[in-house]
């Protein structure tokens, strides 16, 4: 299997992306959107989809350094436009915290509808230790009280399950928000300002040359979303993702084959928050800004889309999905009042059309060829 | 010019699109709107944009007028990051001259600092909160309404100056909310008045009994009432069931024909209070009214819609003055001082605060908000409770 | 306090159980018999209120006046409708995803109840705003100190409690609640049994659908107004309700929507009362930290799903 194919196909979407990202008016959008919900069954139907993915499978280096090139390119051709540099930043934030919830609900089976809280535990941290310490350690802080605060759920998360533990969640990120949002310390509804970040005397929110500052934060949610996405990876090779897998497929099956589930779960819930945590300081540092309405259990839920439509468990899945839920709505804009409308439909299409998420996870090979 | 192969393509279809265009002689000069479009006070955002666009489409009917105008409407969803992320599009769009923006106070103080980055013209339409234009002395950032401190002082003297001396406060947990029971307070306890009880609620609730109940134990003359409509109209209505004889008063967010469409005959008695001339009165606000009216629009004005328009109007002025330039319409705006709109006269302070001397005090009378002044209420024929 | 108004207390929270018991006894007999979580549930319940409120206004335009014909209308025609859309949701949307993961149904229905709940808000005339809801109920009143007793609220009560009833009837006694178990126990025994599967699940869902109109009608006529968001927090609180009484278990619905209306009414009531400095806002902060500590203490709800480990 050669590796063109794969090549070709990650080319077109790069193509795709920026006629999208450049489209303006309501009728380019909708054409354009149109376009794909026409072309993507066709190339599903003849072959190309499946052929798609072997290549890139096969060729898992030429797969990297092409999305690496595809990515470049289009930095490169919208490198001054800071609307799409915020929200090229935005999808590598989110990825970063979709990472960790495929960890979570992907590997491990531990549902998590409160992602926004955790990424809100990160962003309250940006703004309150941001002005005091080097913003660097602000970030890891974020991520480390994002997983103390997620430490609070682990005893009810681990004696429920299913919808059982999804109740739990979901009561936690209203909780979150309501709690920031009636606490005077932390801003109250009103919110709290965020000092842009400053990497080790790089001060990301100062352009460099004839970037748009916004692109400076494309660099960091590149390297950080770079990161989780090969710590994902190796993870979900490693022993740790076949006992994490395990657990997921069959608690009681894991037990007796000695697999101490309670561990598992505590391990990938802990860690996925340590990743939302890190993804929410950063987007706060972004966006300048933290406040309750940024939380609220829709938020979650746009999390929880995301990895869904990408496909559970998988992480390639990840950044696709959440290119199309950041920016599709962002888009459609141009429909104002009806976009919210057009949208909802759309994923709706999406997962009736592709019931495993767009690039559904292979199944894991225990016997490489 | 590095993005050029996206361009070529879309340059024939504007090409396209221009050629339909007869009237292209005049240069079109593209201002922003942003407010929430979708979610539950969209009712506002909504009327707000509609506004605007009249604006729009009457100075665009003028023949005098040196430039066409377009108006780019975008979604704010009343959130912080998504205010970030229009106010960035559209300050970062250099087509765009300038904005009339937010009408949800979260979203702009969210978004004037990325006014302040881009150096663009921004002229809130609805947001009260003092800080958008008080915590900064950003030279970008003006207002057209009033805050919500002065709003609070006038209803707090009025009321206590009927001889009404025990309150509760119910207001919503957002900042509009917690603003107004702050300043209402603080007014409150200067003429007099005492508060009861206090009873923060979440803008999404639907059942007050709970909160009414204890309230009714309280035995208050006034139920004070600060957020929006879609949940004054659920308290007043509430409180009816639970038998709780008070008067109500309301903020300005209660000021809009749906609070009186949700409630029917119960909205009468009903106050509210809010920044500026009674337009309803006014040559310009009869003139907003016809016009509005004309171009058929499913929604209405809604409180705010005067001032979204006035909003627009004193921006495409200033283009018209000066030129589609963001650096010198910041600067005329800032000098705007006694200038005539449908919501009275408008002087921005040095922090861009149009200073508003104005408060009018409405009552629901007969299924209409009235100006206090004009109503039964005042002469005596008719009693609050 | 006084006797009158810990009755108004208790009338209050008994209200607000029976709409919660009507929404969380849909969320489990969904879960009974597929499995699945439907979130678009309290949409449909908004749909309802409003196909309601619309056939109020056609019956005004047409000259019918008499409220109890015009109640009896309304509520056939929402019922009728919920439950076919209910119905077609299933056959559509549900029952197409039962080989994905069950948390794609869930994202599926969610993005259903926002389509839903945009469609009402944009195409409903002046969808956006809220609607005063006709007052068809006789709206007599007697003072008993402080407690006002409504003969209003007093047939709503009853009406909800009759609904709940008829459902537990229908589902105890009858043939179609014997399938529906059957398929709730074991899908696979019960079709061998000969039993229509998919045909069960469309009439559970229209089931279902039926009752959140009910519910949907019966909100508008106790608050005498209703918007599009009714249903976004009716939803949560009924899931809520569902699980945390026991998903599956119709009592459990039942016992968690008292449950819940009860914990709301305390929070609101006790806080200020035991904690005077601290703001009432903070109920909700209670209300779902109750929740948490609950769910630890009780994992599978009050009255558990009977299921047997495999091994």
């Amino acid at each position: 299997m050669s590796a063109l194919p794969g090549i070709a196909s990650i080319a077109a979407m790069a193509l795709y992306a920026a006629f999208f990202l450049h489209a303006e008016s309501q009728a380019q959008v909708l054409g354009l959107v149109a376009l794909a919900v026409v072309g993507v069954p066709v190339l599903a139907r003849v072959g190309w989809i499946a052929r798609t993915a072997t290549s890139l499978e096969a060729h898992p280096l030429a797969a990297r350094s092409a999305s690496v090139a595809a990515l470049a390119a289009t930095i490169a051709l919208f490198h001054d436009q800071h609307f799409v540099m915020l929200m090229l930043a935005s999808v590598a934030l989110y990825s970063v915290a979709c990472l960790g919830l495929t960890l979570q609900f992907g590997y491990a089976g531990v549902v998590n509808f409160a992602g926004a809280a955790f990424l809100g535990v990160g962003g309250y941290t940006s703004a309150v230790l941001g002005p005091h310490v080097p913003h660097a350690l602000v970030l890891l802080i974020g991520g480390l009280l994002a997983a103390l605060v997620g430490s609070i759920l682990i005893l009810p998360i681990l004696r429920t399950r299913g919808h059982y533990a999804a109740l739990i969640t979901v009561a936690f990120g209203i909780l979150f928000r309501s709690f920031v949002e009636v606490n005077d310390a932390l801003g109250g509804p009103q919110g709290l300002q965020v000092k842009g970040m400053n990497l080790f005397g790089w001060e990301l929110n100062s352009p460099l040359r004839d970037l748009s500052f916004y692109a400076n934060y494309v660099f960091v949610g590149l390297a950080l979303a770079a990161a989780a996405f090969v710590l994902v990876r190796r993870l979900e090779r490693s022993w740790v993702g076949l006992n994490l897998d395990a657990v997921r497929l069959d608690e009681t099956a894991a037990a007796v084959f000695g697999i101490d589930v309670a561990r598992w779960k505590i391990l990938a819930f802990t860690c996925g928050n340590f990743f939302t945590g890190i993804a929410g300081a950063a987007y706060a540092m972004m966006t300048g800004f933290v406040a309750p309405n940024s939380f609220t259990f829709g938020d979650s839920l746009i999390l929880v889309s995301i990895v869904l439509l990408g496909g559970l468990g998988s992480a390639w899945g990840v950044p696709l999905a959440a290119g199309i839920v950041l920016i599709v709505p962002e888009k459609l804009q141009a429909l104002q009042e009806y976009r919210f409308l057009l949208y909802a439909m759309l994923v709706i299409v999406i997962l009736l059309a592709r019931p495993q998420g767009l690039i559904a996870r292979p199944a894991r090979e225990y016997f490489p060829k | 010019m590095h993005n050029c192969v996206p361009r070529v393509f879309w340059a024939a279809a504007l090409a396209a699109a221009l050629a339909l265009d007869a009237g292209a002689a005049k240069q079109t000069v593209k201002i922003a709107y942003i407010g929430p479009l979708t979610g539950g006070v969209s009712a506002n955002g909504i009327g707000g944009r509609n506004s605007a666009d009249l604006a729009v489409r009457l100075r665009n009917a003028d023949p005098k007028a040196r430039y066409r105008y377009e108006l780019v409407s975008l979604d704010d969803e009343c959130k912080p990051n998504i205010a970030v992320q229009a106010a960035t599009k559209a300050a970062s769009d250099n087509s765009v001259v300038a904005g009339v923006t937010h009408y949800c106070s979260v979203a702009a103080i969210a978004a004037v600092d990325t006014y302040h980055k881009f150096g663009f013209p921004a002229v809130v339409w609805g947001a009260v909160l003092p800080d958008i234009t008080y915590r900064n002395n950003y030279a970008e950032v003006h207002r057209v309404n009033g805050t919500m401190i002065n709003q609070n002082d006038v209803a707090a003297k009025f009321m206590t100056g009927l001889k009404y001396k025990r309150w509760v406060i119910i207001h919503d947990t957002t900042d509009y909310g917690k603003g107004h029971d702050k300043y209402f307070t603080e007014y409150l306890t200067k003429y007099g008045g005492q508060v009861l009880g206090r009873f923060g609620v979440t803008a999404d609730q639907q059942d007050f009994t709970a909160e009414l109940t204890k309230a009714k134990e309280l035995k208050p003359e006034v139920i004070y009432f600060g957020g929006l409509t879609p949940i004054g109209v659920r308290i007043r209505s509430q409180m009816e069931r639970l038998g709780i004889d008070a008067v109500f008063e309301g903020t300005s967010g209660i000021k809009s024909d749906s609070y009186i469409d949700g409630l029917g005959k119960l909205a009468e008695g009903s106050l509210s209070f809010i920044e500026g001339a009674p337009w309803e009165k006014l040559p310009g606000g009869l003139y907003f009214i016809g016009k509005y009216a004309q171009q058929k629009y499913d929604q209405g004005p809604e409180a705010y819609g005067p001032f979204a328009f006035t909003a627009a109007g004193l921006i495409m002025d200033v283009i018209e003055q000066v030129g589609p330039n963001r650096r010198k319409v910041i600067e005329e705006l800032r000098k705007t001082r006694d200038r005539d709109s449908i919501v009275g006269k408008i002087s921005f302070d040095d922090h861009g605060q149009n200073v508003v001397p104005l408060i009018t005090k409405y009552v629901v009378q007969d299924g209409k908000w009235v100006v206090w002044e004009d109503s039964e209420y005042a002469s005596g024929r008719r009693k609050l409770k | 306090m006084d006797v009158g108004l810990f009755g108004q207390y208790v009338a209050n929270g008994l209200m607000l159980g029976v709409i919660y018991a009507m929404v969380a006894v849909g969320f489990t007999l969904f879960f009974g018999v597929l499995d699945v979580i439907k979130f678009s549930h309290g949409d449909v319940l908004t749909a309802g209120a409003f196909a309601g409120l619309a056939t109020y206004g056609g019956l005004q335009a047409l000259g019918f006046a008499s409220p109890a014909v015009q109640l009896l209308i309304m509520l056939l025609v929402a019922v009728a409708a919920m439950a076919f859309l209910g119905a077609l949701i299933a056959k559509y949307l549900v029952l197409p995803l039962r080989t994905a993961p069950p948390l794609n149904t869930l994202l599926l229905t969610l993005m259903l109840g926002a389509a839903l709940r945009e469609c009402v808000r944009l195409f409903y005339p002046q969808g956006a705003n809220p609607k005063p809801f006709p007052r068809l109920l006789p709206q007599d009143a007697v003072a008993l100190g402080s407690f006002m007793l409504r003969l209003d609220n007093a047939l709503l009560l009853l009406g909800g409690l009759a609904a709940i009833a008829a459902v537990h009837f229908v589902i105890t006694r009858t043939k179609l609640g014997l399938a529906i178990r059957a398929v709730a126990q074991d899908a696979e025994t019960a079709r061998i049994m000969g039993i229509d599967f998919e045909r069960v699940v469309l009439l559970t869902f229209a089931l279902g659908s039926g009752l959140a109109a009910l519910a949907g009608i019966m909100n508008g006529l106790y608050y005498s107004e209703i918007n599009f968001s009714i249903g976004l927090l009716l939803g949560v609180i009924g899931f809520s309700a569902a699980v945390v009484g026991g998903l599956g278990n119709i009592y459990g619905a039942i016992l968690g929507g008292f449950l819940f209306a009860g914990l709301q009414t305390a929070g609101a009531v006790l806080l200020p009362a035991l904690l005077p400095q601290l703001p009432s806002a903070y109920k909700d902060v209670f209300a779902f930290a109750a929740v948490i500590a609950f769910m630890a203490w009780r994992p599978t709800g009050l009255i558990a799903e009977k299921t047997a480990e495999r091994v």
